[in-house]
């Protein structure tokens, strides 16, 4: 190539930058950002908890107290107030005009079964009975539980990624680096273990335990986490013989230290390159555990029970096209953010011809 | 040639010891052979013979044999409807009925009953029944060959011995005493075809698909694996004319279909290629069954109440946990259960509280026994009384540090939405009641194991109230016994005691109504839902007796079975009508029927 097109090139940018220049990508992130921060205070947001209470004078946070019972309020009962109800009973009973109730957006919580007299779950969405996606056959608020569902999805499939990352790497890459007796034994135990049939696996664990969050990372971990051994083998086997490496070597690094300051971070593409797909990955799978019903127990929130709901109930129409378009929508948003993640690393836009 | 003869010889003694010399016993003198001719007979005189018969189910059954590995399936029903009892009970009015007996005599000794075997009656190979098939089905059911543990157990504790007198009599002796009539349930036997089994290592494999003789109405014609099964109608059956089956099992064939999806099946019933179809899930009878076929009336809805044993279904209390030991505890439970919002608000009402632990059991159900009801300041009260008087941060009881928290487990995702349900109205009461589902299989593992907190099952019902196995101290604290609540108490165990032992039906009557007042004070076990009807849609062209089935009917189409089944019959005319309405686009009038006449109402 000539000289006149090297100097024609912009500055060479960080990958942020590249990444910030691919629009579709970078705005993906920020959605799928935004979506998990809001899920992460969805409290304030979908609860049946009031935000606010003034009664007599006083002002009650039912969100952040423990739980405040009917009596407080003047009413009745000893157990937890509906604050809704309280809220149509001040509001038509104006005697006391200082008494308010301020409630969330969506006044249900994920697993409170909202039944009305006369009606039969699931019912559809109405903005009068502030169902707006309506109800799933038990009552419960579909809106509600997909926004809960979704938290525990996504938080599930990062931990999941964590985990799984952090063995994998580091296994790949004393593959890679040791060779040998060390590499040859792993490649035969990952060969072995991955033709173990993982599904069968997860429905005999789960019919064994009742899984919870954590049981769950820790299966789906133990048949996952071989995945990016090949990988960063291949990527810390040519970092190896790099002169980097080898000077590590001579200043006398452990080989603990020479991977984990010098081959990581050079490979570290092949890392983040992955990571929105393994995230897609980790959703899917929670999804379909739950969907077989071997996933997290009732009554979690969870789009799999969602999507068994909708399919058995195809005549409510709104419960599977809820969870149908929310999870095609938060697929799509890793997938775009990935196919940018791995234009912004793409060797060719790299390579210098000299 | 010595040496031969020798050792022939040597062989005699061994051959006449090993023949067995079979000598006849001898009917005592003593006994007097009943029969019942005058009961009134339960079928139509208008019914039609004829017409095909469509069903589904939603596997094929991985064999045909009725006993034996993966014999339990809910295909093997129509196998075992097609053959006969020696006697049957008057599915109305509970009196003793001939089927392949003619005669019956019970002995003095209160455990022995004689039959006398119709003559005509054979099997479907056309070889006659004998007694030799009954001593056959004995050694058949004990036999280690057919590898059920179950059937061997049963068959060596409970039947002591059938005794032949000639081809045609025969007595079957039972291990304990039992009041006359409940020795034909006890200790029944149904035959088995000694010229069709050959016992071996091999029958368990050999006989998956071989069609076995039987005495009923039908027999399998043919088999599509995988898709139908195809019964036909013996045209000669030897029992087409006899008292109580005469009028009876009409249609020609029937067959069985396999769908796999109850959504397909539905539209495979809404399509006119299934005849009947069940609706007694609300869901079904109240929505999905109203389509145009419905309105049009080709396809009529019926809903028929039933007098029927009710299965103890509800949750059972563990008592080795130690908060559950306290009885205000487990009434406090009982208390802040809502099953009111669960029947009027998810079960449209259809369903009704299955009062106790034994129903429908005629004179033998304590009719006065009903559950506590939903009553949060009862619950609250009972809680304080037992110290549990404050609460933590969610609303929960606490004590000493404990947590008034309990799993619930269940082991069919069909019954989570009440589960769900209660557990959100049990807060109210500061209970927490966590649900859990394990796989079916684990469920009934640790329920069995007695691991469990609170168990929300269902046990199946049977002829008598039966109390040792579920509340005796003989059945707590010990696995693999049906004792899940751990319950023992003197005072019932002496009331279970003199119950089983007594042979008295007046005495046993008053003796089980005690104890089923006594067992609900204990509240280890808190009664559900029950379903006291049966409910179906059927094309048209199925006709049904005017007074449309029995006071024990559980299904109103069963096809085969010796009291309730074979019923209805197909109107040949009707069917040619229905069909040329049904591609020129007419119709009829609507039909929905919900007959009343064994209803129970609520005392």
């Amino acid at each position: 190539m000539h000289a006149s097109s090297i100097q024609g090139q912009e500055r060479p940018q960080g990958p942020w930058q590249k990444f910030k220049r691919l629009k579709r990508g970078y705005f993906s992130f920020i959605f799928l950002c935004l979506l998990i921060l809001t899920s992460c205070f969805a409290e304030l947001l979908f609860n049946s908890k009031a935000l606010l209470v003034q009664y007599q004078g006083e002002l009650y946070w039912p969100i952040f107290s423990s739980t405040l019972e009917g009596k407080q309020f003047g009413l009745e009962y000893d157990y937890e107030t509906n604050y809704r109800q309280l809220k149509k009973l001040w509001a038509e009973d104006n005697s006391d005009h200082s008494n308010f109730v301020l409630l969330p957006l969506v006044p249900f919580n994920a697993t409170e079964v909202d039944l009305e007299e006369g009606f039969y779950p699931p019912q559809p969405p109405s903005t009068l009975s502030q169902h707006y996606l309506g109800t799933d056959t038990i009552g419960r608020d579909v809106l509600v539980r997909l926004v809960y569902g979704f938290r525990i999805a996504i938080f599930f499939a990062l931990t999941l990624l964590i985990v799984e990352y952090f063995f994998g790497v580091l296994i790949g890459c004393f593959m890679g680096f040791l060779g040998g007796a060390f590499d040859l034994f792993f490649q035969r135990i990952i060969e072995i273990w991955s033709n173990i049939p993982f599904l069968y696996i997860v429905m005999i664990m789960s019919s064994l335990i009742t899984p919870g969050f954590w049981s769950l990372v820790f299966i789906m971990a133990l048949f996952g986490w071989m995945s990016m051994t090949w990988y960063m083998r291949s990527a810390s086997y040519k970092e190896a013989n790099r002169d980097y490496v080898l000077a590590a070597k001579m200043m006398g690094a452990s080989n603990f230290r020479i991977i984990y300051k010098h081959i990581i971070p050079n490979s570290i593409s092949t890392i983040i390159t992955f990571i929105p797909f393994s995230v897609a990955g980790g959703i899917t799978a929670l999804t379909a555990l739950d969907f077989l019903s071997f996933g997290l127990p009732a009554p979690a929130p969870s789009w799999g029970e969602l999507l068994r709901q909708g399919v058995d109930n195809l005549d409510s129409p709104w419960i599977i096209s809820s969870v149908v378009i929310s999870l095609s929508f938060v697929l799509m948003l890793v997938t775009f953010i990935g196919e940018a993640i791995r234009e912004v690393f793409d060797p060719k836009h790299k390579i210098y011809y000299e | 040639m010595i040496k031969n003869i020798i050792r022939k010889l040597a062989f005699i003694p061994l051959l006449i010891l090993s023949v067995e010399f079979v000598v006849a016993a001898t009917l005592p003198n003593d006994i007097t052979w009943l029969t019942n001719t005058s009961s009134p007979e339960w079928s139509s005189t208008e019914a039609q013979k004829g017409g095909l018969l469509r069903l589904n189910i939603s596997s094929f059954p991985p064999t045909l044999r009725t006993v034996g590995p993966d014999s339990n399936n809910s295909f093997r029903s129509f196998l075992l409807d097609n053959q006969m009892p020696l006697v049957d009970m008057h599915p109305n009015s509970g009196e003793v009925i001939p089927m392949l007996a003619s005669h019956w005599a019970y002995d003095k000794d209160g455990k022995t009953v004689y039959y006398k075997i119709k003559k005509n009656a054979r099997w479907s190979d056309g070889l006659p029944v004998t007694a030799d098939d009954f001593l056959f089905a004995l050694a058949f059911n004990r036999s280690k060959d057919i590898v059920a543990p179950w059937y061997n157990k049963h068959f060596s504790e409970e039947i002591t011995e059938v005794v032949k007198f000639d081809s045609h009599t025969l007595a079957i002796v039972g291990a304990r005493i039992k009041p006359k009539k409940d020795l034909h349930y006890y200790y029944s036997l149904q035959p088995r075809a000694k010229h069709f089994h050959k016992l071996n290592q091999q029958w368990v494999s050999a006989f998956n698909w071989k069609i076995e003789p039987n005495t009923g109405p039908y027999k399998i014609s043919k088999i599509r694996k995988g898709k139908s099964i195809n019964f036909k109608r013996k045209l000669d059956w030897w029992a087409q004319d006899e008292q109580f089956l005469r009028n009876r099992f009409n249609v020609d064939n029937v067959l069985i279909k396999v769908v796999r999806d109850p959504n397909t099946a539905f539209k495979y019933f809404e399509r006119g290629e299934l005849d009947v179809f069940n609706l007694t899930l609300p869901k079904l009878w109240h929505e999905k069954a109203n389509g145009p076929m419905f309105q049009k009336g080709f396809i009529h809805k019926l809903s028929f109440y039933n007098q029927v044993e009710q299965g103890a279904s509800g949750l059972f209390l563990n008592l080795e946990n130690q908060l559950l030991q306290d009885v205000n505890v487990r009434k406090a439970i009982a208390h802040g259960l809502n099953f009111d919002k669960i029947i009027q608000q998810l079960l449209r009402n259809d369903y009704q509280r299955l009062p106790r632990f034994h129903t429908g059991y005629g004179k033998y159900s304590n009719d006065k026994v009903s559950p506590l009801g939903f009553d949060l300041k009862q619950a609250g009260a009972l809680l304080d009384a037992a110290g549990w008087n404050n609460k933590d941060q969610r609303g929960i009881r606490v004590k000493d540090k404990n947590r008034l928290s309990f799993a619930i487990s269940y082991g069919n995702k069909l019954h989570e939405p009440q589960i769900i349900v209660l557990a959100e109205e049990a807060k109210k009461a500061g209970i927490e009641l966590k649900p859990q589902y394990l796989e079916s299989t684990s469920f009934y593992k640790n329920v069995i194991e007695k691991k469990h907190d609170i168990a929300w099952l269902g046990w199946s019902t049977g002829f008598r109230p039966a109390y040792w196995q579920h509340f005796h101290s003989d059945n707590a604290h010990k696995p693999q016994t049906n004792n899940v609540t751990n319950l023992s108490d003197a005072n019932i165990d002496r009331l279970i005691n003199q119950y089983r032992e007594s042979t008295k039906e007046q005495e046993r009557i008053m003796l089980a109504q005690k104890l089923e007042s006594k067992i609900a004070a204990q509240v280890v076990f808190i009664p559900s839902t029950m379903v006291p009807f049966t409910r179906v849609g059927f094309w048209r062209w199925l006709k049904l007796p005017e007074s449309i089935a029995t006071k024990s009917s559980q299904s109103l189409f069963n096809p085969f079975h010796s009291t309730q089944g074979g019923l209805f019959w197909i109107d040949a005319k009707s069917k040619i009508d229905s069909l040329s309405a049904k591609r020129s686009g007419k119709g009829f009038k609507a039909s929905t029927i919900i007959n009343s006449d064994y209803k129970v109402t609520a005392p």
